[in-house]
């Protein structure tokens, strides 16, 4: 099982970082990797279980299900569904809490997958360095710092 | 049922600030409102279920077991057995996260407690204050100052 572990603070408070994030249907709106999404089955984007087909600006196309969403303790979990990145039993958390000493959040994206031996580090590097610290680096843009 | 979060950012990395605080005896050496403290039964300050026996600098004495500890999330839980102040059913959680963008160290303590009607805000004040906040400026300045000795030697 490989494990991808990034986190970040963010300039903002966590409720306001919240509603950038929460929307499991708005990475386009704050994600630069991120080109266009929609829910299937027309879903609302806060319902459990719902599925998000997305395209990446490098053309490869995703689709992800919501297995949880918290208002209350500001986390999203989702596993991948289909994507032609070689992964197995991928599921990831996204989680943001308060930084009380300062209105800032401290935001966490974790991930754990199945694949193959020799292609863990390049997959690690991806998901962690590139969409995680990416998604990250555009919010502390938005959020100024 | 009251809750009480603090946070704040260190700016050195996790496992520096876990050496000092994963010692449930070692308060008394970093914490200004600790004065001396010792663990009861001669048991290791890592057991769980050991009870750190210790006074404040104002003399209060208290007693608090510890509950939880990992190594692996940096992170501890306690409650308080006996103490003079009107807390009743202290519970707390200490957890350190790294921020890897930048090396630095996210400590979150939090506890749950109640007390008398009409003391709530002022329990509050105090954990939150005099206890939490005074402790992330004690970490804070003592690991400045020994990055300070580092520098110039």
């Amino acid at each position: 099982m490989a494990r991808v572990y990034v986190s970040s603070v963010i300039n903002s408070r966590s409720d306001r970082v919240w509603q950038r994030v929460r929307d499991f249907n708005g990475l386009p709106s704050w994600h630069p990797g991120i080109a266009e999404s929609r829910i299937e089955n027309g879903e609302p984007s806060d319902k459990i279980g719902c599925v998000r087909d997305f395209r990446l600006r490098n053309g490869d196309r995703i689709r992800e299900k919501l297995l949880g969403l918290s208002d209350f303790d500001l986390f999203c979990t989702y596993s991948i569904l289909e994507s032609p990145m070689g992964v197995e039993n991928y599921v990831a958390t996204l989680r943001l809490t308060p930084i009380t000493d300062g209105d800032r959040t401290f935001a966490e994206w974790t991930a754990e997958f199945d694949c193959p031996p020799e292609r863990e580090a390049e997959l690690v590097s991806n998901i962690g360095g590139g969409v995680f610290q990416g998604g990250f680096d555009a919010l502390k843009r938005q959020f100024g710092g | 049922m009251i809750r009480l979060v603090r946070s704040t950012i260190i700016d050195a990395p996790t496992d520096e600030v876990w050496a000092l605080l994963r010692d449930f005896n070692g308060h008394d050496q970093w914490h200004p409102a600790v004065g001396k403290s010792a663990i009861e039964r001669g048991q290791s300050s890592d057991k769980v279920g050991c009870v750190r026996h210790f006074f404040l600098r104002n003399g209060a004495e208290l007693r608090e077991q510890l509950l939880t500890l990992s190594d692996l999330e940096q992170s501890f839980s306690y409650c308080l057995l006996d103490t003079p102040v009107p807390l009743f059913n202290y519970v707390a959680h200490v957890r350190l996260a790294p921020v890897t963008d930048g090396n630095r160290t996210f400590w979150d303590w939090r506890c749950s407690f109640s007390t008398r009607k009409g003391e709530e805000a002022e329990m509050a004040r105090m954990v939150g204050e005099d206890i939490y906040d005074a402790g992330f400026a004690a970490i804070r300045n003592r690991l400045a100052a020994s990055a300070g000795l580092e520098g110039r030697a």
